[in-house]
């Protein structure tokens, strides 16, 4: 046993340096991922463009709703769903729900008019007000039929509406639109306000909501 | 004895080769804590690399099984693994009641879910790569249409 032990301490000392040598092995998957990560995020910061809607209720039990989605994802996840009109990352548009107005020929009309106000409505239950400033397309309605005013904004780039319409007469190129909306500036795109609820949807490149 | 060590010194090199390879790709962690009196408590780590390992081993029906019934769910969940791969860590969804707190996220390269409600926590953490092997042998398993 004497005789054995420093050849056994031999034995142990080689399998203690093959684990020592082995166990960068799994440490260093991890550092790949890692910096496979890091990087990314250097990235998001450079380019990344990240579509937020936040619901904040004020009611009772004051729920909150925080979704951060980069568009990237959305763009490319989009044609991976095809469900009901939604298909390739397109919708159809129903003719009867139109009302057969020729969405994309308005579409182009509002594109190359001067900007201005192009409806504007007053009456006792709602305002309404569709404009075209500095080559957003701006709609704002007012209700003031129920006891809780909503106010509804919407601010949409005018390129985004021109992608939204450039795929065939009855569709909606939803991937299009996003696309033309990774190359906008930080944006808010929608504002909902009433009494109860604030609905927010907007455009920037942080990966956290504020 | 000299025979005995050499095949400690194997053993002991396949343990930890075995070893470092089964946790190269992280874990997966569930905890689960009901707060009542009798609830239970599940604190599970399961390798992650043993996951795609054990789908090798399960039967190709049982795939054609679980691919059929998320036939319009497995792609979309694939496509959404493979690209939040490449964005940094973020904070998705994020859901408070006041009572209810529901909160998914990226983290590390790994999916985090959390929901968290009186007598309830749930913690879920899943590696996305796992994610992505997992959805993808369920796609390449899919019966053809």
């Amino acid at each position: 046993m004497t005789s054995l032990t420093p050849s056994f301490c031999k034995k142990a000392a080689l399998i203690t340096a093959a684990a020592v040598v082995l166990s960068p092995i799994g440490a260093w998957a991890q550092t790949t991922t890692d910096k496979t990560s890091s990087s990314a995020a250097t990235a998001s910061a450079k380019g990344d463009r990240w579509l937020h809607v936040r619901v904040i209720s004020t009611d009772g039990k004051g729920e909150t709703v925080r979704v951060n989605v980069p568009l990237e994802l959305a763009e490319k996840v989009l044609p991976a769903i095809n469900h009901d009109r939604l298909h390739d990352g397109k919708v159809k548009i129903d003719c009867a729900h139109v009302n057969d107005v020729d969405l994309r020929a308005l579409a182009e009309a509002i594109r190359n008019s001067k900007d201005g106000e192009y409806v504007t409505v007053q009456g006792n239950d709602n305002d309404v007000r569709v404009a075209k400033q500095s080559n957003y397309l701006i709609v704002h309605v007012l209700d003031k039929s129920k006891s809780k005013k909503q106010q509804v904004e919407i601010k949409v780039p005018m390129k985004v509406v021109d992608a939204l319409f450039s795929a065939g007469k009855d569709e909606l190129d939803l991937v299009a639109a996003l696309h033309a909306l990774s190359a906008q500036g930080d944006t808010e795109l929608v504002s909902v306000k009433d009494q109860e609820n604030t609905v927010r949807v907007w455009l920037d490149s942080k990966n956290v909501t504020e | 004895m000299l025979f005995l060590a050499k095949a400690a010194l194997g053993l002991g090199g396949t343990i930890v080769l075995a070893g470092a390879y089964t946790f190269h790709e992280g874990v997966i962690r569930v905890d689960v804590d009901e707060s009542r009196e009798g609830g239970s408590h599940v604190h599970m780590w399961v390798p992650a690399a043993a996951v795609p390992m054990a789908m090798h081993i399960i039967p190709k029906r049982h795939f054609m099984y679980a691919s059929e019934h998320g036939r319009d769910f497995v792609p979309l969940a694939h496509a959404i693994v493979k690209e939040l791969k490449k964005f940094p860590d973020a904070e998705l969804i994020e859901v408070d009641d006041g009572t209810q707190h529901v909160r998914i996220r990226t983290h590390e390269g790994k999916l985090q879910i959390d929901e968290t409600e009186p007598g309830q926590d749930v913690h879920l953490l899943i590696p996305l790569s796992t994610l992505e092997d997992v959805t993808s042998q369920l796609e390449a398993n899919a019966p053809s249409a």
